[in-house]
């Protein structure tokens, strides 16, 4: 069993867990992901790591409570277990001799974007960290960023912290400031990722996203992560997490997002009334 | 001796009504009772060849065992099946025994083989129902092996392992054990609480069985050698689905059969209320001929859809999946287009499948396989209305293992090389069968690696610590 070593609310809608898993942070690296299932009868849901300690033999999950799956694990407590956890999954992010990169992460991405940033600081490459977050109450790991990075540009989208706008504006403003960047690596919602890579085609910078499409097993089995890359059909879950940013079918993923958004829908609709029944 | 039954037919197999059972998940054949088991063992002749024999990839007994239901002694008819096989409730109900077994039965030549499958199933089903004796737990010889991959292949070579005394440690990636026994087979051809009692066998026995262990991610197969395992058999399946490579596959609506599958296998997308989504289709074209091809077609059909096709670019005469199956398809209404091949997906203006652009074909010359290719008909193209599409034309082997393995061989298809039939790889002491060497195939031929390559091991293990 998993056990919930820490619980920690972050923002109105995003948590952390600190999940003990010995065997995953035994070898987990940035960029992978775990797949955990809550109760016996819970849905398989991926996630990328945020976070590991070897000795600890545990693992950091952050995510965003967004449907039915993430309310249940959600309604867990510290020192509860869950039912399935399994990883690491997936590529680790490709580190090895960058020198200058910029990072941008957005929302709940930046949970996935930080710890590329400490090993990209850790192997000492000058990273600048571009992150961005509806507004002040959405930011998280601002202090976590600020300590693994050369530079923070913090945005939110109605200004009510640092600056106003989104994140593609501050990297193109960084570049355009002569930062030559090796390679640009952007986490976040599909839409940011398509116009964080939109910039990045323009100067010639190497981009990698993290995409985190349907799946089921994580092995390879399903294919139900399935994307197009360079015209080529990818499995997210053993060719990725990872993939080269102008290179994928951004507009195909969003599409495919959205396969059972009206099942999704009557789910969270459903454990928001078993929640509501359990607190009366 | 009771007296010889010579009807020339077998016993037929009772089943729920083909409009009933087209609309639940309840399992398709109920299975003999007890009267005509004995009456279908009695028409077996025990002949001296034992032709079925020798067509049984783990070499049942079968005269053996029949003869024991013959006379109605069904515990020994069970201690024969179960010397040769860890899952006979489940071989009895998926082996494909018209290739096998009952293809060689000498009462097959002047009428009906003896329907030695379905005698097998009622002998385990028997033994499940009216026996509480736990298997007794070998004396342990203190030697460590470890699997990977708790599939049919894999808990075959863990049970005959244990039952020589190794110490067996399974490793499972998915949450569950049983592999394409519970992802994969649908609960009307196999229910998953068979598929649980057999294996609840395997750990009274001795055999350990560890989930959520991804071999290649979480540990190597280097570092299971360094933990003080003496052998690893290899046995993690077939791997990815392919699609066609046609435009269109990426829409909403096409799934693989092994996604389709799973959701409503592994996390039960058919019971109500499941937290797992599947979608609700009006009508889908099942792409393929295969078993998995039938289970998914039967599936969508139990799942509401008015009209499911079978889309196969071959003939009747060439569908590979079980004959069963396909009359199974067949009386439950799915709709076979053979001599048909699709050839673009098209999409509605929300991304959802809303048909299928196919070409006819025609047989030409025998190609590689034997079988005669496919050729399409000049002008023949045209729109099959549907919403769902699942594409079931086989796998290829997953890169796990093989990336992270130094020295393991594989093909150019990827697939582990072993060395003839006792399953040794490349690699001293590591062993591979069933789908991860064959490429997608029968559950029984995986059991059959899984089986020889547990004698192999044995052979390894006591030759280096004699």
């Amino acid at each position: 069993m998993f056990t919930i070593v820490k619980k920690e609310r972050l923002n109105p809608t995003v948590t952390k867990m600190v999940i003990e898993a010995p065997y995953v942070a035994r070898k987990a690296e940035p960029g992978q992901f775990i797949i955990f299932r809550t109760h016996e009868d819970s849905e398989r849901v991926p996630l990328t790591i945020a976070d590991t300690d070897r000795q600890a033999g545990t693992v950091t999950i952050i995510y965003q409570i967004v449907g039915g799956s993430t309310m249940e694990l959600d309604a867990m407590q510290e020192g509860e277990a869950i039912c399935d956890f399994v990883g690491p999954l997936g590529m680790a992010t490709h580190t090895e001799g960058l020198k200058k990169v910029a990072v941008v992460g957005g929302g709940v991405g930046c949970a996935i974007a930080y710890p590329v940033t400490k090993k990209l600081h850790e192997q000492g490459a000058t990273v600048h960290a571009v992150v961005g977050f509806r507004n002040k109450e959405l930011v998280i790991l601002e202090d976590e960023f600020r300590a693994a990075s050369d530079r923070l540009v913090m945005m939110t989208d109605d200004g009510s912290y640092g600056e106003k706008g989104l994140v593609t504006a501050a990297l193109e403003k960084l570049i355009q400031e002569g930062n030559a960047y090796d390679e640009v690596i952007a986490i976040g919602p599909l839409v940011m990722m398509k116009f964080v890579c939109a910039v990045t085609k323009k100067y010639g910078i190497k981009t990698v996203v993290s995409m985190n499409p349907i799946m089921i097993d994580g092995t390879g089995m399903c294919g139900g992560c399935r994307l197009t890359v360079g015209g080529e059909t990818k499995f997210a879950c053993v060719d990725g997490p990872d993939f080269d940013g102008h290179l994928v079918d951004f507009d195909e993923a969003m599409k495919r997002g959205t396969m059972y958004r009206e099942f999704e829908q009557h789910a969270r609709e459903a454990s928001c009334n078993l929640l509501k029944k359990e607190a009366n | 001796m009771a007296t010889r039954n010579m009807d020339p037919k077998r016993c037929p197999m009772p089943a729920q009504d083909p409009n009933v059972r087209n609309k639940n998940f309840d399992e398709v054949a109920t299975g003999y009772t007890y009267e005509m088991a004995v009456s279908e063992a009695r028409r077996c002749l025990n002949c001296p060849k034992k032709p079925c024999v020798s067509a049984c990839p783990v070499q049942i007994d079968i005269p053996a065992f029949i003869a024991c239901v013959a006379s109605e002694d069904l515990e020994g008819a069970y201690s024969v099946l179960s010397a040769s096989s860890a899952l006979p409730a489940v071989c009895g109900r998926v082996c494909p025994q018209e290739n096998q077994c009952e293809g060689k039965c000498v009462r097959g030549v002047k009428g009906e083989s003896v329907a030695i499958g379905r005698l097998e199933r009622f002998v385990a089903d028997w033994h499940r129902e009216h026996c509480d004796e736990q298997p007794t737990v070998p004396q342990q010889n203190g030697h460590r092996v470890a699997v990977i991959g708790a599939g049919p292949s894999g808990l075959t070579a863990a049970g005959d392992l244990a039952k020589l005394g190794y110490q067996v440690t399974v490793y499972e990636a998915l949450h569950l054990a049983g592999g394409v026994l519970v992802y994969g087979i649908p609960e009307f051809r196999l229910p998953k609480e068979i598929v649980r009692k057999e294996i609840d066998g395997l750990k009274a026995m001795g055999v350990e069985i560890l989930t959520n262990m991804v071999i290649g991610k979480v540990l190597t197969i280097d570092e299971l050698f360094e933990m003080g395992f003496e052998a690893v058999y290899i046995a993690s399946g077939a791997g990815l689905p392919r699609f066609m490579g046609i435009p269109g596959e990426s829409l909403k609506g096409v799934y693989s059969a092994n996604e389709y599958l799973t959701r409503i296998n592994l996390m039960k997308a058919y019971q109500p209320g499941s937290k797992t989504p599947i979608q609700k289709s009006r009508r889908v074209a099942v792409v393929g001929g295969g078993n998995v091809a039938m289970d998914a077609a039967r599936s969508a059909k139990r799942l509401g859809a008015e009209e499911v096709y079978i889309v196969y670019r071959r003939g009747m005469q060439e569908l590979p999946a079980r004959k069963e199956e396909v009359e199974h398809a067949q009386e439950e209404g799915i709709i076979f287009r053979t001599l048909t091949n699709p050839v673009e997906v098209l999409g509605d203006e929300n991304g959802f499948v809303c048909g299928m652009k196919c070409v006819e074909m025609e047989l030409g010359e025998p190609d590689a396989s034997g079988r005669r290719r496919p050729v399409v008909k000049e002008g023949s193209e045209f729109t099959l209305d549907v919403d769902t599409m699942i594409m079931s034309i086989g796998t290829s082997p997953n890169p796990l293992i093989r990336s992270t393995t130094p020295g393991l061989e594989t093909n150019r298809h990827g697939c582990i090389v072993t060395n003839g039939d006792d399953g040794l790889t490349s690699r001293e002491g590591v062993y591979a069968g069933g789908d991860a060497v064959t490429g997608a195939a029968t559950v029984i031929l995986a059991m059959g690696a899984g089986k020889q390559a547990a004698r192999a091991i044995d052979a390894y293990i006591r030759g280096k610590n004699a």
